[in-house]
């Protein structure tokens, strides 16, 4: 048989468009010139070194993390609760609630911006990074959803009940068997919503406030030209984080899966 | 004296929406004995055992332990402990750890240390506390399951088919091994099984179920002897299934007139419930002889041809077609000489002794 070469190139091609200008950002964050085209005039490390010195960058970031963190942790232990129903029990409108925790995922992020800020600005709460966070949740809860019910199926439902038998209550039995039994499951959905939060611009942008995300306070220095090649360093090392964030959490999403395998 | 009873379920039922898992269970379990539930999957048999253990309410009837009535009791609670047919052995924890589980926090360390190390020596799996979950064989996963059970001294132990995931010769060691271990204890065991050979070997006594139904309970000797009906009856060991007249009755003597061997006289089954004029007779297939010759001390004789042999080691089955009845007649004979008599389309006799007559009644299904 031949082999599909026009296919072969097609994906290839396919890949370079994709992820060709994605390597862009890094190359150019090392060039010492301030115009991002080729050809590259030298070689420098600068760029990365006067983020240390930006006191609003820093706050940003610090208000990125204090965001993933906290929407991380929420989005996790709700999404821990809904997937232990989901795989569980069987009840009436399952499907009905399934659907709607995993709608965040198709409904385009402005229009979720826009309402939730008119939501919030109704009921009394002013922009701000508790805004952000509750934004954020929502955004999240669909992944870390996902990842739970994942580890959830592969989990023997007669683990549990072997606890109960051995005398333990509901609540030890989820202390000593749920959680450590998911565990891996847990973290992966920390590090997954984690990353979301952290790289989610439209909602951050219309719910911060006068309180920024990273995302948010990049997007505002894009407009400086000289700020460029530094906002090109800062965005690799995001994108470096993310990547390792995310190859993290399939790590572990993997090992939930493969941990009830025998 | 009597043994007194450690479970009662009276007019047990469990109903899903419309599906009657079961019903109509009436069932004492005496202390100290070795009880089955057997029946094809799908019988009922798993959800008695769960009302047992506490993980499904019953919709009507009471579940005594005790003496205690159990309605509202969760499985915590309960003096039972259950090996589950998966094992359900905690990943996460060591074999030392989880067969500690259910007494952490209820001795002091010590004590827990050597109750442990007492119930997997007893388990023969003794030292290896510190073997981690997943480094297991299945034998010994089963071994880990008991110990965790056992540890907690129960009144009552379940054990939902707990040899089904075995390979066969680890199988029958445990049989043996489960059974010397229920004597040596004193425990009640509560099994639940698909497998007849598996429930005859182990149990003082079987309750055979049918379609959410307890059908008859008794001694695996009585149960070969005197099935209750049909369904028992084929269910439990191999069974020649015969339709016959009832002629007359007299006392506890049944004159019949039976497909293929005729006229005879047999013993009344007091299992059976229900008899009419048309009705069933079962002839186990170690109980016929076979002979090329006409046998002379046998009352019921019949002419038959062998339509199959087969050779099983210990044993060989023939399939005899004779008159009066469609279905061949199964015969089994020890193999005493390492020799097999007859082959396909022999001529053949098959002879009957009365008392190998088994009165099934008349078939109410």
């Amino acid at each position: 048989m031949r082999r599909p070469s026009t296919l072969t190139a097609y994906a290839f091609v396919y890949l370079v468009f994709l992820y060709l200008p994605v390597l862009f950002l890094p190359l150019f964050s090392f060039n010492s010139g301030t115009i991002v085209a080729f050809p590259i005039k030298g070689w420098t490390l600068d760029w990365y070194r006067k983020l240390g010195e930006q006191d609003t960058l820093i706050q940003a970031l610090w208000n990125s993390l204090g965001v993933g963190t906290v929407v991380a942790l929420l989005s996790t232990a709700m999404g821990l609760f809904a997937a232990r129903a989901f795989v569980r029990y069987r009840f009436r409108g399952q499907r009905a609630a399934e659907g709607l925790v995993m709608l965040p995922l198709v409904i385009p992020g402005i229009i979720v911006a826009s309402s939730m800020l008119v939501l919030f600005l109704f009921i009394g709460l002013k922009p701000s990074l508790l805004t952000v966070v509750l934004g954020h949740t929502f955004l999240a809860l669909p992944f870390s959803v996902s990842i739970l019910k994942s580890a959830f199926d592969d989990f023997d439902a007669s683990l549990e009940e072997a606890s109960y038998d051995l005398g333990v209550g509901v609540f030890d039995t989820f202390r000593r068997v749920t959680l450590p039994v998911v565990s891996p499951g847990i973290v992966a959905s920390l590090l997954v919503t984690f990353t979301v939060s952290f790289d989610e611009f439209v909602l951050a942008f219309f719910l911060s406030g006068n309180q920024p995300t990273l995302p948010v306070y990049i997007w505002s220095q894009i407009r400086f030209p000289a700020k460029l090649p530094n906002v090109l360093a800062l965005g690799s090392i995001l994108l470096l984080t993310s990547v390792l964030l995310l190859v993290l959490a399939e790590y572990f999403r993997r090992r939930s899966s493969a941990s009830e395998v025998r | 004296m009597t043994v007194r009873n450690i479970i009662e379920l009276r007019g047990v039922e469990k109903r899903y929406g419309t599906f009657l898992a079961a019903s109509g269970i009436n069932l004492d379990l005496k202390e100290g004995e070795f009880f089955s539930l057997l029946g094809p999957s799908g019988c009922g048999k798993t959800t008695v055992l769960r009302m047992i253990a506490g993980f499904q309410e019953p919709t009507k009837g009471t579940v005594l332990i005790d003496g205690q009535d159990m309605e509202g009791v969760p499985a915590n609670n309960r003096p039972t402990n259950m090996v589950f047919q998966s094992y359900a052995i905690f990943p996460h924890l060591n074999v030392g750890n989880n067969v500690a589980y259910g007494l952490r926090g209820k001795a002091p360390k010590a004590e827990i240390d050597q109750r442990v190390a007492e119930a997997l020596e007893m388990v023969e799996l003794g030292g290896l506390e510190d073997r981690g979950a997943s480094e297991l064989s299945g034998g010994q996963r089963q071994r880990v399951a008991l110990a965790r059970a056992l540890i907690m001294r129960p009144k009552v132990l379940l054990l939902d088919e707990p040899l089904s995931a075995l390979d066969k010769k680890l199988r029958e060691q445990m049989q043996f091994e489960m059974r010397n271990l229920q004597q040596s204890l004193g425990i009640t065991f509560v099994m639940v099984t698909h497998d007849q050979y598996e429930a005859m070997t182990m149990s003082d006594r079987i309750g055979v179920m049918f379609n959410g139904r307890l059908k008859q309970v008794d001694t695996p000797t009585t149960l070969y002897a005197r099935p209750c009906d049909q369904q028992v009856a084929s269910f439990i060991g191999e069974m020649n299934i015969l339709p016959a007249q009832l002629l007359e009755e007299n006392g506890d003597t049944l004159s019949i007139d039976a497909a293929a061997f005729g006229q005879m006289k047999i013993e009344r089954n007091p299992n059976v419930t229900t008899s009419a004029r048309d009705m069933n007779i079962g002839i186990r297939p170690e109980q016929l002889e076979i002979t090329a010759e006409k046998p002379e001390d046998y009352p019921s004789t019949v002419q038959g041809t062998v339509s199959n042999v087969a050779f099983y080691g210990e044993n060989i089955h023939y399939h005899i077609q004779v008159a009066g009845t469609d279905k061949p007649i199964s015969v089994s004979v020890p193999n005493y000489f390492h020799t097999v008599d007859f082959n396909r389309g022999d001529a053949v006799w098959l002879g009957l002794q009365s008392a190998s007559v088994i009165d099934l009644g008349t078939d109410t299904e």
